[in-house]
C-alpha cells in the first residue's frame, strides 16, 4: 500500500472509527449502570464466585446453585424480578459492581473489614475462619502451624484475618511464624496442594470447610481452635441503599415466615445463619447513620513498589523460559525433521499436544501431575520450578515450528555447497544453516517473545506471585483498579524494550540477505 | 590412471529412469564437456559424481580409490562415511546458482572450509585465498558480502572458493546459465585459464562454442544415455548421430 495514502486517509479514518467505538462503549456502560441501580429493567444480577460452595458454585449438572443463590432466587420470586446469576472473577468483584455489570455481591461475602467499602444488608451468616489439615498431619493446634506452608484464598477473609488492617496481633504473629502464607485463586487448587503435600494447612470459612470435608471424605480434618469469627452480608454498590432496602425488606419477610431457615437447612447451614439475631444489623445501621467517608488508603508509591516486587518474578519467568525453551525448541525441531520415524513422531505428538492445549492447564499438570499420577509428594519450592517447566515445554513447541520453517526456508543449494566442500553435518548446520535460520526466524520469534511477556501472568494458576497476580491482589484489597492499569503500563514498557532490542538484533543481521 | 571413473551408472526417480547405464572416465588434465538437451540427465550425472545424489546401480572411484564396494552393474553400495568424506577432497563443484554463503564475506567464503574442514593453517590459506581472488579479478571485494556482488562476480568467487580446497578436478554445472551473455565471457575466461593450467574439468554447459574451444573431449547425452562421444571436432563439427545433429541445429551451431 502507498504509505502516504495510508497516512493521509486511512489512518484518520481508523482513528475516527476507534474513537466512535470507544465513546459508544462508554455511553453504553454509563447507561447500563444507571438503569441497574434504579433496577427498573426488572433483572437482578447477582455476582458470585462460582467456586465457593455451598454459597454459590457449579453443581454436577453444570447449574449454578448454592445457599446464596437460592436466597436470591426467593427474593426475586417475591419481588417479581428476573434473577441473573453472574459468576465473576473474585479479584475483579469491585470493578464488576462499580461498573454496574452486577447489582450486588451475594456470595458468602465477609463484612468484617469491608464495612465502609459497600452498602451492606444485615448479616445473615456468622462464619468463622478455621484451619483444615490432612488427617495424618501432626498439626494439633494453631501454634503448630509455625514453619508450615499455609494456604488462603486470594482476597479472602482468611487472608484479611492474617494480614488485613484489622487483623489481631495474635493472628499477625501467627502468620509471621508460617514458612509461607500462600494465596490461591480457588479452593480446589488449595485442597490439591494440601493433598499433594506442597502445603500443610488451609485456612478458610467454617461453612466452606464443612462442605469441603463432607465432599472430600476423611482425608482432612478441622482444628478445634479458630483463627477468627466473621459475618456474611450482601454487598451493594456504595450508596445504592434503595436496592439494598428492597432486598433487605424481602429477606426479613422470608425470615418471618420461616422460608429463610428452611433454605438454610437445605444447605446444612442452620448452625451458621444469624439473620435477625442480635448484632446482625450493626453494619447497616452504622452506615445509615454515618455520612459518606473516603477511605482510600493505598498510595501510588505503594502500588508501584508492590508491582516492582512482582516484576522481578515476572522477569525470572521470562528469562528462564527463553534460556531453556530456545535450545529445547531447536532440539524438538531437529527431532521433528529427523528421518528416524520414532523421533519424528515423538516430536510431532509433543508439538501437537503442547500447542493444542491451554498453557494454564499445562502449568497445572506439571505442578500437580507428579502427585496425582505417581503419588510423589511435592515440596512448595517445586511451585516455581513447575512454572518454568510449564512455560519452557510450551514455548519450545512453538519455537520448534518457527525454527523448522526457518530451516526449510534456507535454499537447498546451501546444504549442497557445504556438502561438496566437505563440511560435516553438524558443521553444516551450525556454521552455514543456523545463522541464516536465525535471521529468517527473528520476526516470528519476536512475536513469541512479546507473547511470553504477557503470558507470564498465567503463573497465577500456580499461585506464583508475579506482577499481574500482585496487581489483582492489590486491586482487590483496595477496591481500586489503578494497580491493573499500572501493571498494563509495566507490561507495555517491558514489551517496548523487547521490541527495541529485537529490532536492534534484526538490524545487526541485515548485513546479509 | 583415470582421475574419475564411473561404470554402469543407473539412476531413477520414482520409477522414471534418468540415467541408464552410463560409463565414463576422466583423465588427469583432461577437459570434458557434457552437452545435451534439458532433461537428458547431464546434471544428474554430475550430482551422482559429486555425491549429491546416490546412484542406484554401478560403481564410482576417484584417483583409483573406490567410493563404492559393489561390483559394476550391481546395486550401488557406498563405502563408509569417512572414505566418502575423504574422496570429496578430490573435486570441487561450481553451481549454476553459485550457492555462496550469504552470511560470510567473500574471503571467509574462500577460507572457511579449508580451515575448518581441511584443518589447514589459517594464515597460509588466507594468503592463497587472496591470490585466488586476484586471479579471478576480485581481490578488492574480499570484505564484501555476496549480496553486494553482481551475478558474474558471485560466480567468480564460487570458482575461487572451489579452488581454495585444492581439488584435483572441478565440476561445473551450467556455470553461466544464470548469467547475462555479456557477463558470461568473464566466467569463460577464468575457466579457459584454468584449462591452460591443466586443471582437470568436467563441464555441463550450453555454451557450444566454448565447449568446442576449450574441451579435449565432448560427450553428447540424450534420454539418459551417452549418444556420442569424441573430440570437439568429431562431435560438434561432424556429428554422426541424428539426435546430436538435431540438437546442434537447434542450438544454431550447425
Amino acid at each position: 500500500m502507498n504509505r502516504k495514502k495510508f497516512n493521509k486517509f486511512i489512518l484518520p479514518a481508523l482513528l475516527v472509527a476507534i474513537a466512535t467505538a470507544v465513546s459508544f462503549t462508554f455511553s453504553n456502560v454509563s447507561q447500563a449502570s444507571n438503569s441497574k441501580s434504579d433496577n427498573d429493567d426488572n433483572t437482578f444480577i447477582v455476582g458470585f464466585d462460582a467456586e465457593f460452595p455451598p454459597y454459590g458454585y457449579k453443581d454436577d449438572n453444570g447449574e449454578y446453585v448454592g445457599f446464596d443463590l437460592d436466597l436470591a432466587q426467593e427474593v426475586c420470586n417475591r419481588r417479581g424480578w428476573t434473577l441473573v446469576k453472574q459468576p465473576i472473577d473474585w479479584d475483579s468483584k469491585d470493578m464488576e459492581l462499580n461498573s454496574g455489570s452486577i447489582d450486588c455481591i451475594w456470595n458468602g461475602f465477609t463484612m468484617n473489614g469491608r464495612e465502609d467499602d459497600y452498602t451492606w444488608s444485615s448479616a445473615y451468616v456468622d462464619n468463622s475462619q478455621v484451619v483444615v489439615v490432612p488427617t495424618n498431619s501432626d498439626i494439633k493446634e494453631l501454634k503448630d502451624l509455625a514453619g508450615k506452608v499455609v494456604i488462603v484464598q486470594a482476597d479472602s477473609s482468611a487472608l484479611a484475618a492474617f494480614t488485613g488492617d484489622d487483623a489481631t496481633d495474635e493472628n499477625k504473629e501467627l502468620c509471621a511464624s508460617f514458612s509461607e502464607l500462600q494465596q490461591v485463586s480457588d479452593y480446589n487448587s488449595a485442597f490439591m496442594s494440601l493433598e499433594s503435600g506442597s502445603a500443610d494447612a488451609v485456612v478458610l470459612d467454617y461453612g466452606v470447610a464443612n462442605y469441603q470435608l463432607k465432599n472430600r471424605g476423611d482425608k482432612f480434618r478441622l482444628l478445634e481452635e479458630k483463627v477468627s469469627s466473621e459475618q456474611y452480608g450482601i454487598g451493594f454498590k456504595k450508596g445504592n441503599t434503595k436496592l439494598r432496602d428492597e432486598v433487605q425488606e424481602t429477606l426479613n419477610e422470608m425470615l418471618a415466615d420461616g422460608t429463610f431457615d428452611k433454605i438454610a437447612e437445605d444447605w446444612d447451614l442452620s448452625d451458621s445463619v444469624c439473620l435477625g439475631q442480635e448484632g446482625a444489623d450493626a453494619v447497616m445501621q452504622a452506615e445509615n447513620d454515618a455520612a459518606s467517608s473516603g477511605s482510600s488508603s493505598s498510595s501510588f508509591g505503594y502500588i508501584i513498589i508492590e508491582l516492582l516486587k512482582g516484576l522481578l518474578n515476572t522477569l525470572a519467568i521470562f528469562f528462564l523460559t527463553l534460556i531453556f525453551s530456545l535450545p529445547l525448541g531447536l532440539l524438538v525441531c531437529a527431532m521433528r525433521m529427523a528421518k528416524n520415524p520414532i523421533l519424528h513422531w515423538i516430536a510431532r505428538v509433543y508439538i501437537s499436544i503442547l500447542r493444542g492445549t491451554p498453557l494454564m492447564l499445562q502449568l497445572l499438570v506439571v505442578f500437580f501431575g507428579p502427585y496425582y499420577l505417581f503419588g510423589v509428594s511435592l515440596s512448595n519450592s517445586f511451585r516455581f520450578t513447575a512454572v518454568i517447566i510449564g512455560f519452557v515445554i510450551n514455548y519450545a513447541a512453538y519455537f520448534a515450528e518457527i525454527f523448522r520453517a526457518g530451516i526449510e526456508g534456507v535454499p537447498s543449494g546451501q546444504w549442497e555447497a557445504a556438502d561438496v566442500l566437505g563440511y560435516s553435518k553438524s558443521q553444516t548446520f551450525f556454521k552455514i544453516i543456523f545463522p541464516q535460520m536465525v535471521k529468517r526466524t527473528l520476526p516470528p520469534v519476536t512475536n513469541e517473545v512479546i507473547t511470553l511477556v504477557k503470558d507470564t501472568s498465567l503463573a497465577f494458576a500456580l499461585a506464583y506471585t508475579e506482577m499481574f497476580t500482585i496487581a489483582k491482589q492489590v486491586a482487590a484489597a483496595n477496591s481500586n483498579i489503578i494497580p491493573l492499569f499500572v501493571a498494563g503500563i509495566f507490561y507495555y514498557i517491558f514489551n517496548f524494550v523487547v521490541e527495541f532490542v529485537m529490532g536492534k538484533i534484526e538490524k545487526k543481521m541485515n548485513y546479509f540477505e | 590412471m583415470s582421475l574419475l571413473e564411473i561404470n554402469h551408472l543407473k539412476k531413477s526417480f520414482h520409477g522414471n529412469e534418468v540415467l541408464s547405464d552410463i560409463s565414463l572416465s576422466v583423465q588427469e588434465g583432461e577437459v570434458l564437456s557434457i552437452l545435451g538437451p534439458s532433461g537428458s540427465g547431464k546434471s544428474t550425472l554430475l550430482r551422482c559424481a559429486t555425491f549429491l545424489e546416490t546412484m542406484d546401480y554401478g560403481t564410482l572411484s576417484y584417483d583409483g580409490e573406490a567410493a563404492t564396494v559393489n561390483n559394476a552393474s550391481e546395486p550401488t553400495k557406498y563405502a563408509d562415511k569417512d572414505t566418502i568424506r575423504k574422496l570429496k577432497n578430490n573435486f570441487g563443484l561450481v553451481f549454476q546458482s553459485f550457492n555462496l554463503f550469504p552470511h560470510y564475506t567473500v574471503l571467509k567464503n574462500l577460507i572457511d572450509a579449508p580451515v575448518s574442514v581441511q584443518k589447514r593453517d589459517k594464515d597460509e590459506v588466507t594468503k592463497e585465498a587472496i591470490a585466488l581472488l586476484d586471479k579471478v579479478g576480485l581481490s578488492d571485494k574480499k570484505d564484501a558480502y555476496p549480496d553486494q556482488l553482481s551475478g558474474g562476480q558471485k560466480q567468480r568467487v564460487a570458482i575461487a572458493r572451489a579452488l581454495a580446497m585444492k581439488p584435483k578436478m572441478l565440476f561445473f554445472d551450467e556455470p553461466t546459465s544464470a548469467l547475462d551473455p555479456e557477463i558470461t565471457a568473464g566466467i569463460l575466461k577464468v575457466m579457459r585459464s584454468l584449462a591452460e593450467e591443466n586443471m582437470t574439468m568436467v563441464i555441463v554447459t550450453h555454451e557450444i562454442g566454448f565447449a568446442k574451444n576449450v574441451s579435449d573431449r565432448v560427450i553428447f547425452m540424450d534420454g539418459g544415455v551417452i549418444v556420442e562421444e569424441g573430440t570437439p571436432a568429431e562431435v560438434i563439427d561432424n556429428p554422426s548421430n541424428e539426435r546430436t545433429k538435431a540438437f546442434l541445429q537447434k542450438m544454431d551451431v550447425k
